[in-house]
C-alpha cells in the first residue's frame, strides 16, 4: 500500500521534529533568568523547600539528565506549575484550549464559507454583475488584507459594533458576565449551549464569538483568499481548460474540474495559516479577553511566569507540526501526481 | 516537508523568470513610465513615509512627548486635528514621530535577517546541490530544522526573546530578526538551487573556482532581485510584529512614540467611545505595511523589463500574395464546403492584427495543411475557428461558416454544442491538454455525455470501445489512469479517441505530434489520417513540418505574418513554390523527402 507507506514515512519525520521541539523549549526556559524552583515557590519560601523541589525536579543534575527528566515529565502530562497561581500548567492549558480552538475554528469557517466562494467567483472571467462585483470586492480586500494589525482591527470593530451601534457585546469574554458557562462536553460554548438546549446562552456565546472570529477571518484569511483566486485563475487559463472548452463540456463541469486543480495550493496555504493561528491569534484573544491559551501565554510573559510559556510554546509548535502533517496527507490524497512522485 | 517545498518551487519558478529578464537595464524614465498611476502613488507614499521616518520629530507641530495636563483626551479640533491622548499629548505630533521607531526597528531587523539568512541560504543551496550524499543530508537536515523553528509561535517566540533579554528597542530588533531569518534562508537556498543550473555557473566552476565561491560571487548577486522583493514584504511584517510586541508591553515602551504602544494606550478609551487615540495609529500602521507590501510588487515589476509587446507587423502589400490565394479570398464560399473561412482577422486589443483577412474553403474529407514559420499565426487560426481565443484576443472582422452557421456570431450555448461534437480539436502536447487531476475515463465519459444522451455506464462502455478501436489494449486500465501515468504518445492517442468518438465532420489539429518521439509521431499520424478517411472527417492540420504536409495533406496554405500568402494543391505549392516564404520553408525542410512525397501525392486530384 503506497498510501500507508507514505503515512509511515511522514510520521517518521515527525519523531525527530518533536524531539527538536522539546529540546528548544527546554533550552528556552533554561535561558530565562532565575531559578525555576525558587520562582515556583515564591520569594518567601524557605530555602530548604527550594532545595527539595530542585531535587524533585532534578534541577541539581547535569543538563542532559535534566532534559531527560523534563521529557519524562512531559510524557506524564506534567507541564510544571505556574508560580503566579500555583496551578498545574497542563490543567490550565486544557481548560483554556477550547476558547482558542473555538476562535480558530469559527474564523476558518468564515474564511471557507464566505471568503473562498467570493475568491472563486472573482476568478471567473465571466462578465456578469456578480463576477464584476466580487472582482471589485476582491481587489479592495487584496489591498487591505495583511496590512491591518489584528489587535487594532478588533478594537475598531468593538468601537463600531459595541460602542456606537450596540449590536455586539463588549470585550467581556466568551459569555456575558451573568451567563453561566454550559456543562462542558466539547468545550466550545457555541456547541455546548446548543447541546444543553439553552438558546439564550447560545445566542450570547455566538454574539461574543462573532467579532473576534470576523477579525481573525479578515486578517488571516488574506493569504488563503489570494491563493484561491490566483490558483483558480491559473486553472481557468490553463491548456486543459481551453481543451475542455474545445470539447464542449458543460460550463459546470469545467468550473468544478478547475476547482479541483485550485484545491492543492489552497489547502497548503490554509494549513500554513491554521498552523500559525494557535500562536498567531494571541492578540485577538487578548483584545477580546477570550481567556484562551494565547492570552494565558501573553499574561504569563508579562508576569515572567515561565512554566506556562514553556507549555504554550510546546503545545503551539506541536499543533503546527500536526497541522502540517494533515496538510501533507490531504495533498497526498487530492493530487495523484504527488503520490506518484513520492512513492 | 512538501508544504514548504511547494512554496519553494513556486518561488524558484518565479524568480528564475525575473532573473532571465533582468539583463535588460531600463532607464529611470522608462521605469517611471511603465508604472501604473496606482503604483506611482504608492511610490510617492513610500518616499513620504521614509521622509517622515527620517525627519518626523522635527516637523511635528508639538513636541511628541510634551504632555499638557489641561488638554487630556481632547477630541479632534483646530489646535489638535487628531485630538490628544490621556496624558494630553498631541496625537498628530506623536503620529508623525512614531514611524521612525517602527520603521527603523523593522528595517534594521530585516537587514540582520538577510545578513544571516542569505549566506546560510547560499551554503544550504550549495550543500543540497552537491554530489556528495552526506552534504545533501546536511542540507536536508537544516531545512527540517527550519520547519521546526518556523513551527514555533512567532509572536510568543519574540515575546520570550524579549522577556529573556528585557524590553528595549535593541532586543526587539534581535527578536524580530531571529523570527524572520529563516524566510531568507529558504528563499536564497531555492534561488541558488535554480541558478546553479545556469551555464554561466557551470562555466565558472569549470574555470576552477570553488563551488561555494561561485555561489557567493556569481549566484548570490543574481538572487538579489528576488530577495529585495521579499525584503519589502518582510519589513511590512516586521513593522506589524514590532507594533504587536509594543501593544502587549513587550516591545518599545512609552514615552518613546511608537504606534503599537499608542494603540495600546488608546484601547480602553476606544471601548468607551473615545476613538481618536487608537484609531489613527492603526490606520497609519496599515498604510505603512500596505505601502511596503505593494513596493515589493513594484520592485518585482521594475526588475522585469517592459511587458512583452507583440512584434509590430507591417501590413504586406497584396502583390506579395500569390494569385491563387488571392483568388480564393475573393471568391464566394464554394458549394458544399464543410468549412468556409472568409476574411478572418484576429487582434490583441489595440495591436496590429495577428491574423489578417484569412480565407479558405474546406471540402468534406479534405485535409488542408497550414504551414508557416513560428509565430505566423497557425495556432491562433486553429483556435479562432471555434472561438477558443482566450483572454486578450478578439475577432476584428470576418466569418467562419460551418455547415451554414457562422461560428463567429453564434451564441455561446449553440457554439458549445458544436464544439466537441461536430468540430474536434487536437492540440499540441496532448499531456498538457489533459487535466492532471481528472482520470482519462472521467474526461471521456463527460465528453460523450455532453453531446449524446446516455447513461454513465453506456458512455464508459463507448469510451472503452473507442480506445479499443484505435488500438489501445487494456482499455479499462487506461480509463482509470491519470494523465501523468500516460506517455506523450498515449496521451495523444487518447485525444485522438476523444476526437473521433462522435464521428465529427471536422477536425482541427494544431501540431498534433509535436513533442512526440519520431517513430511514435508516424504511428499517431498514420492512425489519425486513416481514421479520418474512414469517417470522412475533413481536417485543418497546422504544422511546421513540410514532410507531414507532403505526405498526408490534399492542399496546403502558407501562412506568413497572419496572412495566407500562398495556397494550392500540395504538389503545386511544394514543387513550384511562388512565394519567398514557401521557398524558405522548403529549403529548411529535408528537400528530398518533401519532393518525393509531393511527387507521389495525388490526393488533391482525388478530392477535387
Amino acid at each position: 500500500m503506497p498510501t500507508l507507506k507514505y503515512i509511515g514515512r511522514r510520521l517518521l519525520v515527525l519523531v525527530p521534529q518533536l524531539f527538536l521541539i522539546s529540546i528548544i523549549t527546554f533550552t528556552l526556559v533554561r535561558m530565562l533568568p532565575g531559578d525555576p524552583a525558587r520562582l515556583e515557590l515564591g520569594p518567601l519560601a524557605p530555602e530548604e523547600g527550594v532545595v527539595l523541589l530542585r531535587h524533585q525536579l532534578r534541577l541539581d543534575e547535569p543538563l542532559p539528565q535534566q532534559y531527560i527528566a523534563y521529557l519524562q515529565r512531559l510524557l506524564q502530562g506534567d507541564f510544571g506549575r505556574s508560580w503566579v497561581n500555583s496551578s498545574s500548567v497542563a490543567q490550565d492549558l486544557l481548560v483554556r484550549a477550547p476558547a482558542t480552538l473555538e476562535l480558530i475554528t469559527a474564523g476558518m469557517l468564515i474564511v471557507l464559507v464566505v471568503m473562498v466562494p467570493v475568491a472563486l467567483l472573482s476568478a471567473s472571467p465571466s462578465r456578469g454583475w456578480l463576477a464584476r462585483a466580487t472582482r471589485r470586492i476582491s481587489f479592495g480586500y487584496g489591498l487591505l488584507a495583511g496590512a491591518l494589525p489584528d489587535f487594532w482591527l478588533g478594537l475598531v470593530l468593538i468601537f463600531f459594533f459595541f460602542s456606537v451601534l450596540g449590536w455586539a457585546p463588549g470585550p467581556e469574554g466568551r459569555l456575558a458576565i451573568l451567563d453561566l458557562p454550559p456543562e462542558r462536553v466539547t468545550g466550545f460554548y457555541v456547541v455546548d449551549t446548543l447541546l444543553a438546549g439553552n438558546f439564550d446562552s447560545f445566542r450570547s456565546a455566538l454574539s461574543h464569538l462573532a467579532l473576534p472570529a470576523i477579525t481573525l477571518a479578515f486578517v488571516y484569511g488574506g493569504p488563503i483568499f489570494k491563493m484561491v483566486r490566483a490558483s483558480m485563475e491559473a486553472a481557468l487559463r490553463s491548456d486543459y481548460t481551453i481543451y475542455a472548452e474545445g470539447l464542449g463540456l458543460p460550463r459546470r463541469t469545467i468550473l468544478l474540474w478547475a476547482m479541483r486543480n485550485a484545491a492543492p495550493p489552497a489547502v497548503v496555504v490554509t494549513g500554513v495559516v491554521a498552523g500559525y493561528l494557535l500562536g498567531g491569534a494571541v492578540l485577538i484573544e487578548t483584545v477580546f479577553n477570550l481567556n484562551g491559551i494565547g492570552q494565558y501565554a501573553v499574561q504569563s510573559i508579562t508576569t515572567a511566569d515561565y512554566a506556562p510559556i514553556q507549555g504554550f510554546v510546546l503545545v503551539a509548535a506541536v499543533f503546527t507540526m500536526m497541522v502540517y502533517l494533515i496538510v501533507d496527507l490531504l495533498q497526498f490524497m487530492i493530487d495523484p501526481r504527488i503520490s506518484a512522485r513520492i512513492t | 516537508m512538501s508544504t514548504s517545498q511547494g512554496n519553494d518551487d513556486w518561488r524558484r519558478q518565479r524568480s528564475s523568470a525575473i532573473v532571465a529578464r533582468y539583463s535588460a537595464h531600463p532607464t529611470v524614465i522608462g521605469l517611471w513610465s511603465r508604472l501604473s498611476s496606482f503604483d506611482r502613488a504608492i511610490l510617492v507614499l513610500f518616499v513620504l513615509i521614509l521622509i517622515v521616518a527620517a525627519f518626523g520629530p522635527l516637523v511635528a507641530p508639538y513636541p511628541p512627548t510634551f504632555a499638557d495636563p489641561l488638554q487630556r483626551l481632547v477630541s479632534p479640533n483646530g489646535a489638535h486635528p487628531f485630538g490628544t491622548d490621556e496624558n494630553g499629548i498631541d496625537v498628530l505630533s506623536r503620529l508623525i514621530a512614531a514611524p521612525r521607531t517602527d520603521v527603523l526597528i523593522a528595517v534594521i531587523a530585516t537587514t540582520i535577517s538577510v545578513a544571516i539568512g542569505a549566506p546560510l541560504g547560499v551554503v544550504a543551496g550549495y550543500f543540497e546541490g552537491a554530489d556528495r550524499r552526506a552534504m545533501r543530508w546536511v542540507s536536508e537536515g537544516t531545512l527540517r530544522l527550519l520547519d521546526v523553528v518556523q513551527a514555533f509561535p512567532v509572536f510568543i517566540l519574540a515575546m520570550v526573546l524579549v522577556a529573556i533579554r528585557g524590553t528595549g528597542p535593541v532586543n526587539v530588533v534581535l527578536a524580530v530578526a531571529f523570527v524572520n531569518f529563516p524566510v531568507f534562508l529558504r528563499l536564497v537556498r531555492s534561488e541558488i538551487l535554480s541558478l546553479r543550473e545556469h551555464p554561466y555557473a557551470e562555466a565558472a566552476v569549470a574555470l576552477g573556482n570553488s563551488e561555494l565561491g561561485v555561489g557567493f560571487k556569481h549566484l548570490l548577486p543574481n538572487a538579489w532581485p528576488t530577495v529585495l522583493v521579499q525584503v519589502s514584504v518582510t519589513i511590512g511584517f516586521a513593522v506589524l510584529l514590532t507594533a504587536g510586541l509594543s501593544f502587549v508591553g513587550a516591545g518599545v515602551s512609552p514615552p518613546t512614540p511608537e504606534l503599537g504602544a499608542m494603540i495600546a494606550s488608546g484601547a480602553k478609551f476606544m471601548i468607551i467611545g473615545q476613538w481618536w487615540v487608537a484609531l489613527f495609529p492603526g490606520l497609519l500602521l496599515g498604510l505603512i505595511v500596505f505601502t511596503f507590501a505593494v513596493m515589493g510588487d513594484i520592485v518585482g515589476k521594475l526588475m522585469e523589463p517592459g511587458q512583452r509587446t507583440i512584434p509590430s507587423r507591417r501590413p504586406l502589400s497584396k502583390d506579395h500574395i500569390a494569385p491563387a490565394a488571392q483568388a480564393e479570398a475573393a471568391a464566394p464560399s464554394a458549394q458544399g464546403a464543410v468549412l468556409s473561412v472568409r476574411g478572418l482577422a484576429i487582434e490583441a486589443s489595440g495591436c496590429p492584427p495577428i491574423l489578417d483577412g484569412v480565407s479558405f474553403d474546406l471540402m468534406p474529407g479534405e485535409i488542408l495543411g497550414v504551414v508557416g514559420l513560428p509565430g505566423s499565426g497557425k495556432s491562433i487560426l486553429i483556435r479562432a475557428i471555434v472561438r477558443l481565443l482566450g483572454q486578450g484576443l478578439q475577432r476584428r472582422a470576418g466569418h467562419v461558416v460551418f455547415r451554414g452557421k457562422d461560428l463567429a456570431e453564434l451564441d455561446e450555448k449553440k457554439l458549445r454544442a458544436i464544439r466537441g461534437y461536430e468540430i474536434l480539436p487536437l492540440l499540441p502536447n496532448a499531456k498538457s491538454q489533459l487535466n492532471p487531476l481528472v482520470r482519462v475515463g472521467d474526461l471521456m465519459v463527460a465528453h460523450i455525455r455532453a453531446h449524446s444522451r446516455c447513461s454513465r455506464r453506456e458512455a464508459h462502455a463507448r469510451a472503452a470501445r473507442m480506445l479499443g478501436a484505435i488500438g489501445i489494449g487494456d482499455a479499462e486500465h487506461w480509463l482509470a489512469a491519470y494523465p501523468h501515468e500516460l506517455s506523450g504518445g498515449m496521451a495523444q492517442r487518447v485525444c485522438l479517441a476523444i476526437a473521433l468518438v462522435h464521428r465529427p465532420p471536422l477536425i482541427i489539429a494544431d501540431e498534433p505530434t509535436v513533442g512526440l518521439d519520431v517513430t511514435v509521431q508516424r504511428q499517431v499520424l498514420d492512425l489519425m489520417i486513416e481514421l479520418c478517411h474512414q469517417s470522412g472527417a475533413a481536417q485543418v492540420l497546422a504544422t511546421r513540418e513540410l514532410g507531414i504536409v507532403a505526405q498526408y495533406c490534399n492542399r496546403v496554405a502558407v501562412l506568413h505574418e497572419g496572412l495566407i500568402v500562398e495556397m494550392g494543391s500540395v504538389r503545386d505549392v511544394l514543387l513550384t513554390p511562388r512565394h519567398a516564404v514557401t521557398r524558405r520553408l522548403i529549403a529548411a525542410a529535408d528537400l528530398r523527402a518533401v519532393s518525393a512525397a509531393a511527387t507521389t501525392n495525388t490526393s488533391s486530384e482525388i478530392v477535387r
